[in-house]
């Protein structure tokens, strides 16, 4: 089974680099499941984010996300709650995640039998700067956990 | 009052409001508010190491960092004296290929069409068009593939540098590109066939295009600044002729002429002025296009893409085929103290670069004049000629004739800020 682990983020925008932050986090702890699976550090996919798909049974995509709940919440969301995602394509230069997904969703059916899963983690400060805020740096173990159970669900 | 606001303008770069003051019925003002936040360039690139500066004015933009890096070392070989081989050159050109692909690519079918298709996103027109936005995708990503196989990654590429490379690139990840670019420059081609379908809003400008000229080459990053008013001005005189203003309401600087005129940068301008210069495959396109030139309608600009496209993928086999690396990647640069001004043309339009260097290469000056800061006189000035049927329209047919219009400019308001709510009202009234 073919499994993309995937951060995305950037680094130097505070919380932003959650995702990034997290998936670091996981491959060091879980050094054996990371050598079995394809991953990938991403600070802006864009639309090159469907190129990363291809040939893959099931991606975990983790990022971090604006939300109401809490700063270091974290949340997992599958793929139909990914597709109610509004796209806000407000920029040619902000393809987020979730358009870039519809996009590929529409441009190629098959992507659907990808099994796709985008672990959030509530950010608090994405100014720019390096660094997590506290309360985002003590969600990363629960994410990092998250995406080893993840990957071993789809490795069942 | 009458008010009408609508929401963010999308598909541009950056944030701003488009304001239109009525009195008695009629448009008295135009307004368009740049209110993304200035980002300072060219004061934090004082102090630095002039070799610094290409890849530090490559972040202004993600869509044409190889426009920043080419106009930056254009301008700084012209202030330590050095001219770079035709090798160097022959390369530079060739990572400009890439990003005219890539750029052009995405503001014909992902930015524009959608708005002469009566979409609203690219995301709804890839579910009533696929195959056309698959193959937007994969134009659009030869041009990436050009600029990573050169600069070591797709977007905001390195490598480039003051007196030319820091290493020429391998040979063979760059042929391994021509199958797709060979397929690219037929997409092109079909490109160029589909543009003239498309339903462009009837508006006529008589615009002073303003674009680089070089008799022998595509004018992207050697001649001399060509106006279609008939005047010619080299680079070094670009600041003689062509000025920028503040404006209180914007965080963009205004260009205008010495004359106060507006004017026009970008691919209508490049069109215009150099198709005698196309290569053969966009001369053939443009010529059973059957257009009339030069193409005064600012919603038409998709078209010049088109055809610009077709040249740049022309170009772009054409100099991976004579691709053979030789000799230093770059000059061996002597310190001196000095002043160099330098200029390519960014897919939006002419970029300009001026810097000052002190005996060890620091930089005490810096000045740039991106395309869209020369743009916006020229926009506000399209929405005047518009806004007599923009207060006639419903509010959301209103809003979305605006935004096609900006949008068609293809703006950056990110490299500028240096965009967009629509706000109408009647001026002198609560």
């Amino acid at each position: 089974m073919n499994i993309l682990v995937l951060g995305i983020g950037q680094s130097l925008r505070g919380d932003d680099a959650a995702g990034l932050e997290a998936v670091h986090l996981w491959q060091a702890k879980h050094p054996n499941t990371a050598a079995r699976v394809q991953v990938g550090y991403s600070e802006l996919p864009g639309l090159a984010l469907l190129d990363l798909f291809v040939g893959m049974d099931a991606a975990i995509l983790l990022d971090a996300v604006q939300s109401t709940k809490s700063a270091g919440s974290v949340i997992q969301l599958g793929p139909d709650d990914l597709a109610s995602f509004t796209p806000e394509a407000g920029s040619a230069h902000g393809w987020g995640v979730a358009e870039t997904l519809q996009l590929g969703l529409a441009l190629n059916p098959a992507l659907a039998q990808v099994r796709m899963t985008l672990i959030g983690i509530v950010g608090k400060d994405f100014s720019l700067g390096a660094g997590l805020s506290p309360q985002v740096r003590k969600a990363m173990g629960k994410a990092a956990a998250m995406v080893e159970r993840e990957i071993q669900n789809n490795l069942k | 009052m009458k008010t009408i606001e609508v929401p963010a303008l999308a598909r541009v770069e950056g944030e701003g409001g488009l304001y239109i003051g009525l009195k008695d019925g009629k448009v008295i003002e135009i307004r368009l508010d740049i209110y993304e936040p200035p980002r300072f360039f060219e004061g934090f690139l004082v102090g630095r190491f002039f070799q610094e500066v290409p890849d530090i004015t490559a972040r202004i933009c993600g869509i044409c960092p190889v426009a920043y890096q080419m106009s930056s070392v254009t301008a700084l070989e012209k202030a330590l004296d050095v001219e770079v081989s035709p090798q160097v050159y022959a390369l530079r050109r060739l990572m400009y290929c890439g990003e005219y692909i890539e750029s052009h690519a995405l503001h014909i079918y992902l930015l524009q069409a959608p708005d002469l298709l009566g979409q609203p996103s690219a995301l709804d027109l890839a579910v009533i068009a696929p195959d056309v936005v698959k193959n937007a995708l994969r134009m659009k990503k030869i041009g990436n593939e050009v600029l990573k196989a050169i600069g070591g990654r797709s977007v905001h590429p390195v490598n480039a540098c003051v007196g030319g490379w820091y290493r020429w690139p391998d040979v063979a990840p760059l042929q391994a590109l021509l199958p797709e670019l060979e397929w690219g420059l037929e997409a092109a081609k079909e490109t160029v066939q589909w543009s003239l379908t498309l339903p462009y809003p009837a508006l006529e400008i008589d615009y002073e295009f303003v674009a680089i000229h070089h008799p022998e080459e595509y004018g992207i990053m050697h001649g001399d600044v060509s106006s279609s008013k008939g005047n010619k001005t080299s680079v070094a005189d670009y600041e003689m002729r062509y000025f920028e203003e503040h404006v209180q309401r914007s965080n963009a600087l205004h260009g205008h002429t010495a004359f106060g005129g507006t004017y026009l940068v970008g691919p209508l301008a490049r069109l215009n002025l150099n198709h005698a210069q196309l290569l053969p495959a966009a001369q053939k396109a443009l010529k059973d296009a059957k257009l009339k030139l030069p193409l005064k309608n600012p919603y038409k600009s998709l078209i010049a893409r088109a055809v610009e496209l077709v040249h740049f993928y022309e170009e772009a086999i054409q100099l991976i085929k004579t691709y053979q690396p030789d000799g230093p990647a770059h000059l061996d640069l002597k310190l001196k103290a000095g002043e160099g001004c330098g200029m390519s043309e960014a897919p939006r339009g002419l970029l300009y670069h001026r810097y000052k260097i002190d005996d060890q290469g620091m930089v005490k000056f810096a000045k740039i004049v991106p395309p869209t800061a020369q743009n916006l006189p020229r926009i506000e000035a399209d929405l005047f000629a518009l806004a007599p049927k923009l207060v006639k329209m419903e509010q959301e047919q209103a809003t979305l004739t605006a935004e096609h219009l900006v949008r068609a400019y293809d703006p950056c308001i990110s490299c500028a800020t240096h965009f967009l709510k629509l706000k109408i009202g009647e001026v002198g009234h609560d």
